[in-house]
């Protein structure tokens, strides 16, 4: 086979996997989680083998056409797509393996399973695609996948609001991303990644900063970022392996994916723009993720505050930078904003997951408790997930030589060659980081359990802890980019590199940031049943608290005060004004032409007959010439 | 091209309104729910082997395949049975054979009252529906629209739910007047032209070479926009759409929401985007304001608001219809194409959505979503399909209905970026009413009202009988969203080989 239809056969097979679920299985819970199961792993084998073959490719396929227009199915193959695609392989396995455990009892699994086949599907699709119509047509897809995976619990009438809200706020950045696309489409001529990029190679490209804007609307719904990001918390309804998986892996990055993907279209102003969204989601959430009390809800902050990083550092845009070649100055201009976002996202793809799967075990050791409060000492009952959370935790708060501690320094170290007060807030950012995420640790693992669950807690079995392990190893190598085979290297050569001084002085913040904010964090919350900062800081806390319900707050009143009051009314005005003048208005009409409205109300069948009969007679007469115009 | 012994086209128009005669003329019972099953399938076999057979063979510069013709004595005024699809006919002529065979199956498990007389009229409705699409020539192009539209009325009068005498008298009205101004439009047509023929391939050679004069063209084309719009409930004009739905009975609303509506967008694709472009033209912009402000966001608006299921699907069609017409407004090839896809799509669509509403009805004794709630706990197929046809109709990609939608956005582009703006605004407004109807019926706990009703009637999930017809359309839905060249090839090639006329604009 050619490494072609390899990528055809792991783009289809999830497709495949869902459709027999779907068809068959529906009440064969168990055999639908194998198929499931069996497909991730077959995707995460070809997926690496992919990769590793050092063999890009280009190849499309024509989907529908009119005149000019056309769109196709296409696979466009680079190092980006590979290293996306063994993002999503490895997740996406381990989170299936895991669900094995997690959702063994569930009465739904075979939706459950289904709904992550057809997520792999879509996710995958995205992955893939060659040009921004097909990117669209995945992008809704994850989002319908993501909608049915959140409402999973349907009877709650908490999963079903928040599915509803996902979508519907998805679909309100698609709003703008489908304008970019046609927008592009008719000022360009194509939306063809390769096609855009040769143009901006032959600068032949049109520029507009309408169109990244609009496209990275697409970005601020699927990466939920601020004023979009009210989603994502309320996300956290869907089964926890799915928050792993859709809303910390894979599909809120795919956001950041698609921003490197169309960086040809790029223009200074757009990245201006980008780059303080996700300086100020990343401050915003960070702030958010100190008072929560669910350990899922922390998580979700942080993941929106880790977006919120990617983001900018690829709003930070280019670097350029100067070689000494055989004593001639050299100046050449990296991408560096995609090399720091997409290294970021790698990192942050596994340490997230192993966090939120980490969490997974504690929910499922504590017997679906939550709250952190009520949680505590659960080092010594389950201290394999302990110890992978550990590594996950030191991952995120950039502890030194872990994954985050590097992908966090060339976003730093960028910020800081490009814009200082961006640079600021992202160190406050990382301070308060730290900080929370102590805060989750500690409350969690030590200290005395403060409840029956905690006390009781137990270590689920090995599906359950295997893909802890590996995501654990993940977390601690994936920072060394030297390790990594050569494939990736589109991507990684341009990670930024802070050299001499620079490197000091990133090296010296990133270390200080961290240790102010794990100390703090640390000495500062006592494993007690309430929280620390409320007790004694209640001001503080509950202004935390409201700054993270405004946005909820103004997005109720509106759709509670002004959508649904609008629509009473625009429907009032129709029933009465319409419905009532124009309906007599047009029976008058009917009138003029002798035929009495009253005589429709008879109802009879006779009625009807002559209506159609005194049409064909109309009809001949003009015809035959009797009657002319 | 065909290798059968007889015309399909033919057949299919005939099978279903003999059947009726034969029960007119008394056949019993057992009979003719019998021979119905066959009288609705006998479309559908045409269908597929017309379709099949459509993009075989290379087809004259006219486009038409399949052209036969039925001398019936009116020769003398240019009028004869002249059958035949072309590639904008086909996708409908197909669209007309599934739904009516859904829509036949779920009347035959009804068992409604007098279920004899009812499938006799429904069976002259599939037979004039099959008609509109086959005919080549205007008269029976109109001819088989009445024809199809009086057991409308009827259905409505007697199997009505809620309000159906006021229901009824308010279609025909409607619906009466919109198809006596085209009328008089297509008259119009044929006597200014003075090719003393209705027969559509002979009127374009005719016209393309005597082109009408622009006054002309421009008062013919608002005549036709004004009537056709109406059956196609443009806004203001709309008002008959949801109420007459509403009061329909589900067989009849599939038939007509479905099928007989698209009579007036593909009049105007049909009839007159190639016979008088410069008098579409210049209607464009008001018919693209009218659509996008009315049809797409005020009643977009009122869809959210509606508390009445059936009337929410009613409006949500109403909504739909909107970019139809812009897709029509923005003209060329890409904007008509995306119509006849969407035209077909929704057709599937709103036929699987009446039909499951009457479903959900038998379920909770209720179209009031307020007292639904929690119903998949009970009935998870019935919710399945339920979410499935609600993102179909607003859009998801993986069903048909998007490359209609995604078409139209990307002609419109061209013709005002502002309207385009506007027109895809409504993606969020659709997403807001079909996500909500479906969490307030199907999930969250289930409201005491149901309960009460449940507990009297435990709920049962969807029989294998209602879930055929249903799988029908869904199948199809799904096949055109994976595999959309399946129609568009035949589009295509319609509209490019008519392109210079469509061009002149």
């Amino acid at each position: 086979m050619t490494m072609l239809s390899h990528a055809i056969f792991v783009l289809i097979l999830p497709l495949v996997s869902a459709a027999i679920i779907a068809l068959f299985l529906r009440r064969a819970g168990g055999i639908a989680a194998a198929v499931s199961t069996l497909t991730a792993t077959a995707i995460a084998g070809i997926s690496v083998l992919l990769a590793l073959r050092n063999e890009r490719f280009t190849e499309s396929f024509e989907w529908m056409r009119f005149g000019d227009f056309a769109i196709s199915l296409g696979f466009k193959f680079d190092d980006l797509a590979a290293l996306m695609l063994v993002i999503v392989g490895i997740v996406g396995l381990c989170v299936h393996v895991f669900s094995l455990g997690y959702m063994h009892d569930d009465a739904a699994k075979a939706r459950y399973f289904g709904g992550l086949s057809i997520f792999m599907f879509s996710m995958l699709g995205i992955v893939f695609a060659d040009n921004l119509f097909m990117m669209f047509i995945f992008w809704e897809l994850v989002g319908f996948s993501s909608y049915v995976l959140i409402n999973h619990w349907h009877e709650k009438q908490s999963a079903s609001d928040a599915s509803k809200k996902a979508f519907i706020a998805n679909r309100v950045g698609d709003f703008g991303f489908l304008l970019g696309i046609v927008m592009c489409y008719w000022l360009n001529g194509t939306v063809n990644l390769t096609e855009l990029a040769a143009k901006g190679e032959a600068h032949t490209l049109v520029f507009s900063t309408l169109i990244p804007l609009f496209l990275f609307c697409g970005a601020v719904g699927k990466s939920a970022q601020l004023p979009l990001h009210v989603w994502l918390p309320d996300a956290m309804e869907g089964p926890t392996p799915v928050s792993a998986l859709i809303h910390a892996a894979t599909m809120v990055a795919a956001g950041i994916y698609m921003l490197c993907r169309i960086n040809v279209l790029m223009v200074p102003d757009a990245l201006t723009v980008i780059m303080w969204t996700g300086t100020a989601t990343a401050l915003y959430a960070a702030l958010c993720a100190i008072t929560q009390s669910d350990i899922k809800k922390v998580l979700a902050y942080s993941t929106l505050s880790q977006l919120g990083y990617m983001v900018a550092a690829f709003g930070l845009g280019s670097l350029s930078d100067t070689h000494q070649h055989d004593g001639v100055p050299h100046t050449i201009i990296i991408a560096a904003g995609v090399g720091a976002a997409m290294f970021h996202l790698t990192t942050h793809a596994f340490f997230k997951a192993l966090m939120f799967l980490g969490s997974g075990s504690v929910i499922h050791g504590c017997h679906h408790e939550q709250d952190i409060f009520k949680m505590g000492g659960l080092r010594m009952r389950m201290p394999l997930t302990f110890w992978t959370f550990t590594i996950g935790v030191a991952a995120i708060i950039g502890f030194p030589y872990l994954a985050g501690f590097f992908s966090k320094d060339a976003i730093l170290y960028l910020a800081y060659a490009k814009n200082t007060p961006v640079f600021a807030l992202l160190a406050l950012t990382a301070v308060l980081t730290s900080l929370y995420m102590v805060r989750l640790w500690k409350l969690t693992f030590l200290g005395e359990p403060r409840s029956d669950h905690a006390s009781h807690a137990h270590e689920g079995g090995l599906t359950l802890t295997l893909p802890l392990v590996l995501l654990a190893v993940l977390s601690l190598v994936a920072g060394y980019t030297a390790f990594y085979p050569k494939v990736f290297s589109g991507v990684f050569d341009l990670i930024p590199v802070a050299h001499d001084t620079d490197h000091t002085i990133i090296f010296i913040t990133s270390l200080g940031v961290m240790i102010v904010g794990a100390s703090t964090g640390y000495t500062f919350w006592k494993s007690t049943p309430t929280d620390t900062l409320a007790d004694k800081l209640p001001g503080l806390f509950s202004a935390l608290s409201a700054l993270r319900a405004s946005f909820d707050g103004a997005y109720d009143y509106y759709v509670a005060k002004i959508q649904q009051r609008f629509a009473l009314f625009v429907n009032f005005f129709e029933q009465i004004f319409l419905a009532g003048l124009i309906v007599r208005g047009l029976a008058g009409f009917v009138g003029l032409f002798g035929l009495g409205a009253r005589a429709l109300h008879v109802g009879n069948l006779n009625a009807y007959v002559y209506w159609f009969l005194l049409g064909i007679v109309m009809l001949w007469l003009f015809a035959t010439g009797v009657v002319t115009l | 091209m065909s290798q059968l012994p007889f015309d399909p086209l033919l057949v299919s128009i005939a099978a279903p309104l003999a059947l009726a005669l034969a029960i007119a003329l008394g056949l019993p019972k057992r009979w003719s729910v019998l021979l119905a099953y066959g009288a609705f399938a006998i479309p559908v076999l045409m269908a597929l082997h017309v379709w099949w057979h459509f993009t075989a063979t290379p087809l004259p510069s006219h486009g038409y395949a399949f052209l036969t013709r039925y001398d019936t004595g009116l020769s003398g005024l240019g009028i004869s049975l002249h059958l035949g699809l072309n590639g904008i006919a086909l996708p409908l002529f197909v669209l007309a054979a599934l739904v009516g065979l859904a829509a036949g199956l779920y009347a035959i498990q009804s068992g409604a009252e007098r279920l004899k007389i009812y499938l006799m009229l429904l069976l002259i409705m599939q037979g004039g529906l099959m008609g509109v699409f086959a005919s080549v020539d205007i008269f029976f192009f109109y001819f088989f629209h009445e024809l199809a539209l009086i057991p409308t009325f009827i259905m409505v009068g007697i199997w009505g739910g809620r309000d159906r005498s006021y229901a009824a008298m308010k279609l025909t009205i409607y619906l009466t007047l919109g198809a006596m101004v085209s009328l008089l439009g297509l008259i119009m047509l044929y006597v200014q032209s003075g090719a003393h023929t209705f027969d559509l391939i002979a009127l374009r050679a005719h016209l393309a070479a005597h082109p009408l004069a622009a006054t002309l063209q421009n008062n013919i084309a608002g005549l036709l926009l004004f009537g056709l719009g109406v059956l196609v409930s443009l806004w203001p004009l709309h008002t008959w759409a949801p109420l007459g739905y509403g009061a329909a009975p589900s067989s009849a609303a599939m038939l007509h929401a479905g099928v007989l509506k698209k009579f007036g967008l593909y009049g105007l694709i049909q009839v007159a985007l190639p016979l008088l472009p410069d008098g579409l033209a210049h209607w464009a912009h008001p018919l693209a304001w009218l659509a996008v402000i009315g049809n797409v966001l005020i009643v977009g608006v009122i869809t959210i608001a509606q508390r009445d299921l059936k009337q929410m699907i009613g409006y949500s069609s109403v909504m739909h219809m909107g970019y139809a017409f812009l897709g029509i407004a923005a003209g060329g090839i890409i904007g008509p194409g995306g119509v006849v896809l969407l035209m077909v799509a929704h057709g599937l669509s709103v036929a699987l959505l009446f039909l499951l509403a009457t479903a959900i009805y038998h379920r909770t004794q209720t179209f009031a979503m307020d007292e639904m709630g929690g119903l998949a706990q009970k009935t998870p197929v019935l919710a399945a399909f339920f979410v499935a046809a609600t993102l179909a109709s607003i859009g998801l990609p993986g069903f048909a209905n998007f490359w209609g939608e995604l078409a139209i956005f990307v002609a419109l582009w061209k013709f005002s970026p502002l309207i385009t703006a506007l027109a895809v605004a409504g993606v969020v407004l659709s997403a807001i009413y079909g996500l909500r109807s479906a969490a307030r019926v199907f999930f969250g706990p289930s409201t005491d009202a149901l309960a009460k009703v449940t507990a009297a009637h435990p709920p049962v999930d969807l029989s294998w009988k209602e879930r055929f017809p249903a799988l029908i359309l869904l199948a199809a839905l799904l096949f055109i969203g994976f595999w959309p060249k399946s129609l568009t090839t035949p589009v295509n090639a319609a509209l490019t080989a008519r392109a210079p006329a469509a061009a002149t604009k």
